[in-house]
């Protein structure tokens, strides 16, 4: 009986598999691997859809990944017949550091970072989103580095500098003749800048700047690149000119001469060892009554005369503060826009894997079914593919504000840059988690990079901003733009809040699947929840007021609506780009599986358990909710490799489980 | 010829007493190339799909040879060029000997280097591809070998028995047909002049982000050390048609991330926008210059790098704007065992 079973398989792999020809008997009774393409069809054209949600310089992109494919300096290795490169992790964190640092010199002579500061323009702009973008799906310690010299200190030499700054330190800052690092966050210090402790005071007699750690609470901690290699700094500090402390500043200070030993009166130690990032040399900064000239206060907002006298033409302490912190937006965006690229890397490779590894036979003699055709595992994964593209979409529409910014939209570009920042950064250590976990074993393997990125991107909650914080920053705002539009007749303006203005939405009682899919009753949804949590907002802490609290204690107070109402113009606002980008497009299969995607991604905000807790929907209308999800996703299975195709990221830098993970764990390729 | 080896490829393929197959030239020549003034005279007679017809059948031929499922030896005792390249650099082994000469000259005749060479010659070694796919140069047996375009070295003379030991083994099995190949090897030493000993100044500057780019970045070599070499290099680029350098480049570049399937379709975008003339006529006059009046005088329109847009590469990369014209069909390889190598390229 035995026999006849065991010969029963062997036939039926013959007739369901392969060609009769030269292979043995024994190889066909074994798995063998067929890549994606062969067996998936592409309904549309990937390079279109490319172009959508890369939007600007694939050129450039590709020219850089290519710059990393062809250097060794890159760690290329062979799995399964193909190249793969990402950075050697089990080296020690001294010789990550090295190698970060020298990763970065040959894309500097090979001209990767030209005009990064000494250009001007929207274009150049664009051009650096899109190679630290790229550099990020390398490696995040390549990027921090890499971002922190021209975006942290190079940005402030940029916009917190004037004339003499630029001219003395934008042209050797891009040539890496220097090495510029920022000295913000203390110890005691990190999210509320304006607390540091770090005091600066001015010398008339020798016109300078004395610069001191006054106690253990005031160190600089966290400094990126300050460990070995940061030869200069920005250092921020209290400044005390004639017994008045006149705020938060910034000076430029020298840590470290061309030779690498530290400056006098400075004071250096390693952060240690991270569990991940260890490609970053983060270090502790102590300051001893350090001089530098009066010339190296970055003096764009306000400047202190050489006998002393403290100069400012924004008389206000909080717009002053506000208006020396703007330029620290960008930093923010780069990292809004480059997480959404770890969570294309995670998902290209689960969902390629998935289409290739098999689990389980549902009827005897029957092959294994593959893991992509379990709906289960369609529901984990297309809703995470789902929402990175309503990312990519609402990336670009951030770097479009940024790069067509005025005075007046500056603060609409700080809410929604807060806003994308908190939102992307948390969706995509999510999506990293459940794609380590849909890889199984092989997500632990460091190789296979998607459990590798959730050490190396864990921090992006909590630096450049915690996100708990920006997303308080926003409920504020949206109060603010409230109480605004109340001194307008009720009239909102900006930050989409238009919706506001037109009579309250209704969800209808019965939810259809067309009614589901329907753009506008997504909308709709989105903006009900907005609405009416701004609205319970503005009550709750309009009544703390009333009961004598100040704002600051009612905002406090009232942090779970304020939470809420955070998420809530979060997904709207997101929302709001897909929809957008969507309806650029003409109609054909492109559009079609783009629309798809859109009502996911809306049905799954809508899914959100405050749709339920608040009663915008029925518990019979979450029902159909949850079953329209489950049959868009059986809808995008056909589409699953064209839409991670589509993220545009070469071969080589997935993980080899993407590919022939057969061969390239075999034995003749050990 | 293009058609006959389709023909022979597809039915091997289904033969199971078909072990491997081998490619030789006859002469002094594995292959030249494609009948480049045959296409060119088509397209005077029967409009510019004469000449795409045979694109896309060179291209399809590619592909299958790519993605064949049995290993494909070619012996390339002699000049290899084109679309010569384009029938052996795809197969599993390249056995080069000390008459091989390797070259992808298009750029010298306003074509670009075609028939998959954005996928082979990107994968070489650095940028080295970028260089040979622009100058066009001319590389030996014991050259081909250091950069992998050859996997074997074979004096000439040891020929036939590489084929009779072949024939005699009777197997599909790669790594059975390399040890064979093998045991006729002989070390081969790189020429003292060999380009292969300038690796560092072509990465240097085959590297940079555009053609304008790398000609600034060889003149700046230049003035540091004056070098026959790099002098010569600069000549050929300036000689070469201007658009071709343009989309060679792109091509190799994006070619660089893409399986040799994507890498196909794309080039044929390409050689359709060429053969068109939609915004150069470059082919047309090289051919004229070089192979029929042959007064090695092409006079390039536009003559100047600076002239061409980005905008105007990007259009030939874009599907062709013509009712009939579809993108090129790739044989279905599904239902084929494809070893590991292959799948590799996909």
């Amino acid at each position: 009986m035995e026999q006849a079973f065991k010969r029963t398989q062997i036939l039926t792999n013959h007739l369901l598999q392969s060609s009769p020809s030269s292979q043995t008997l024994s190889s066909n009774a074994c798995l063998s691997y067929s890549p994606p393409e062969l067996s998936e069809n592409y309904a549309f054209d990937i390079k279109d859809m490319r172009k959508l949600i890369d939007r600007h310089n694939l050129e450039e992109r590709d020219w850089l990944f290519g710059l990393m494919k062809q250097s060794k300096l890159f760690n290329p290795k062979v799995r399964g017949g193909k190249v793969f490169v990402s950075p050697d992790y089990n080296q020690s964190m001294e010789q990550q550091r090295e190698m970060t640092l020298k990763r970065i010199e040959y894309l500097l002579e090979k001209g990767a970072f030209k005009g990064w500061l000494t250009e001007k323009g929207e274009d150049i702009e664009m051009r650096k989103f899109a190679g630290f973008e790229v550099c990020s799906i390398y490696d995040h310690s390549l990027f921090t580095k890499l971002g922190v010299h021209f975006f942290l200190w190079g940005g402030a030499i940029q916009f917190f500098g004037t004339k003499h700054h630029h001219d003395k330190w934008l042209r050797d800052t891009e040539n890496y003749w220097i090495k510029g690092c920022f000295a913000m966050t203390e110890l005691g210090h990190g999210s509320n800048v304006r607390g540091i402790e770090t005091v600066t005071t001015y010398d008339s007699n020798t016109g300078e700047f004395v610069i001191n750690t006054p106690c253990e609470s005031a160190q600089k901690y966290w400094i990126g690149g300050a460990a070995n290699h940061a030869t200069h700094t920005v250092v921020f500090s209290q400044l005390h000119i004639n017994g008045t402390n006149q705020g938060v500043h910034a000076f430029i200070v020298q840590i470290r001469d061309a030779d690498g030993n530290i400056s006098p009166n400075i004071r250096i130690v390693d952060c240690g060892h991270k569990i991940g990032l260890n490609g970053v040399d983060n270090g502790q900064i102590w300051f001893d009554n350090v001089r530098v000239p009066r010339e190296n206060l970055l003096n764009s907002v306000a400047d202190v005369s050489p006998d002393g006298k403290y100069l400012s033409s924004i008389e206000n302490p909080d717009q002053r503060f506000a208006a020396f912190m703007a330029p620290l937006t960008v930093g923010r965006i780069n990292i809004a826009i480059s997480s959404v690229y770890q969570s294309k890397v995670a998902l290209a490779t689960s969902i390629r894997y998935a289409l290739t590894r098999r689990a389980f036979s549902l009827k005897q003699n029957e092959p294994e079914v593959l893991l992509l055709d379990y709906p289960s595992h369609q529901r984990r994964l297309f809703p995470l593919v789902a929402k990175t593209y309503a990312m990519s979409f609402a990336a670009n529409y951030l770097k479009m504000l940024y790069v067509k910014r005025t005075p007046q939209s500056n603060k609409t570009i700080h809410i929604v840059s807060s806003s994308f920042k908190a939102t992307f950064t948390w969706n995509n250590m999510q999506i990293l988690q459940e794609c380590r976990e849909a890889c199984g074993g092989q997500g632990l393997k460091t190789e296979n990079r998607v459990g590798q990125l959730k050490g190396e991107y864990d921090v992006q909650s909590t630096f450049e901003g915690d996100n708990l914080i920006l997303m308080q920053q926003v409920s504020k705002a949206l109060f603010a733009e409230y109480m605004a539009a109340q001194k307008r007749n009720k009239v909102f303006k900006g930050l989409g809040l238009e919706h506001m203005n037109k009579p309250c939405p209704v969800i209808p009682l019965q939810l259809t699947s067309t009614t589901l899919r329907c753009s506008q009753f997504q909308m709709d949804a989105l903006c009900l929840r907005e609405r009416d949590l701004l609205n319970r907002f503005v009550a709750d802490v309009s009544k703390c007021k009333a009961k004598g609290e100040s704002s600051e204690q009612a905002f406090m107070i009232c942090y779970e609506l304020a939470q809420d109402l955070g998420k809530a113009f979060s997904d709207r606002a997101i929302f709001q780009t897909f929809v957008d980008a969507e309806t650029t497009l003409p109609a054909g299969s492109l559009k079609d599986v783009l629309g798809t995607l859109r009502s996911l991604y809306a049905l799954i905000c809508i899914e959100d358990v405050s749709f339920l807790q608040y009663g915008y929907l029925s518990v019979d209308n979450g029902a159909n909710v949850r079953r329209e999800i489950t049959k868009l996703c059986t809808e995008l299975r056909p589409h699953a490799l064209a839409l991670v195709s589509s993220f545009g990221i070469p071969d080589a830098f997935l993980g080899p489980i993407a590919f022939n993970w057969i061969e390239a764990n075999a034995w003749s390729s050990v | 010829m293009i058609s006959r080896l389709l023909e022979l490829f597809l039915a091997y393929e289904e033969d199971p007493n078909v072990k491997l197959v081998m490619l030789k030239g006859e002469g002094r020549a594995f292959c030249a190339g494609g009948d480049v003034v045959a296409v060119v005279h088509d397209i005077w007679a029967g409009g510019w799909r004469a000449g795409a017809n045979f694109f896309m059948k060179e291209f399809s031929l590619n592909y299958l040879m790519a993605t064949y499922s049995k290993p494909q030896v070619s012996i390339l005792n002699g000049i290899v060029m084109g679309g010569g390249n384009g029938v052996s650099m795809h197969g599993r082994f390249r056995v080069a000997t000390e008459n091989s000469v390797f070259a992808m000259p298009e750029t010298a005749l306003g074509l670009f280097p075609d028939v998959g060479a954005s996928y082979f010659l990107s994968r070489l070694p650095g940028f080295f591809g970028e260089y040979v796919g622009l100058t066009g140069a001319r590389l030996d047996g014991a050259e081909m070998l250091a950069c992998g375009l050859a996997t074997h070295f074979v004096p000439s003379a040891k020929l036939p028995m590489v084929e009779v030991a072949l024939c005699d083994a009777d197997s599909s099995d790669p790594v059975i047909i390399s040890s064979i190949i093998d045991q006729y090897c002989e070390k081969s030493s790189l020429k003292e002049q060999t380009v292969y000993n300038r690796l560092d100044v072509i990465d240097r500057c085959f590297s940079q982000r555009t053609v304008e780019e790398i000609l600034s970045a060889l003149e700046r070599e230049v003035v540091d050390q004056r070098d026959g070499w790099i002098s010569a290099t600069i000549q050929t680029l300036k000689k070469a048609s201007p658009t071709s350098l343009k989309i060679s480049l792109r091509s190799i570049r994006v070619g660089r991330v893409q399986g040799v399937g994507a890498c196909l379709t794309r080039e044929y975008r390409m050689v359709c926008h060429v053969m068109r003339g939609e915004f150069s006529n470059d082919f047309f006059e090289g051919c004229r210059a070089i192979l029929l009046d042959k007064d090695k005088n092409p006079k390039w329109e536009p003559s100047k790098l600076e002239h061409i847009a980005d905008t105007t590469v990007d259009r030939y990369f874009s599907k062709v704007k013509d009712e009939d014209w579809e993108d090129l069909k790739l044989p279905t390889r599904s239902k084929f065992n494809l070893p590991p190598y292959v799948i590799a390229k996909l």
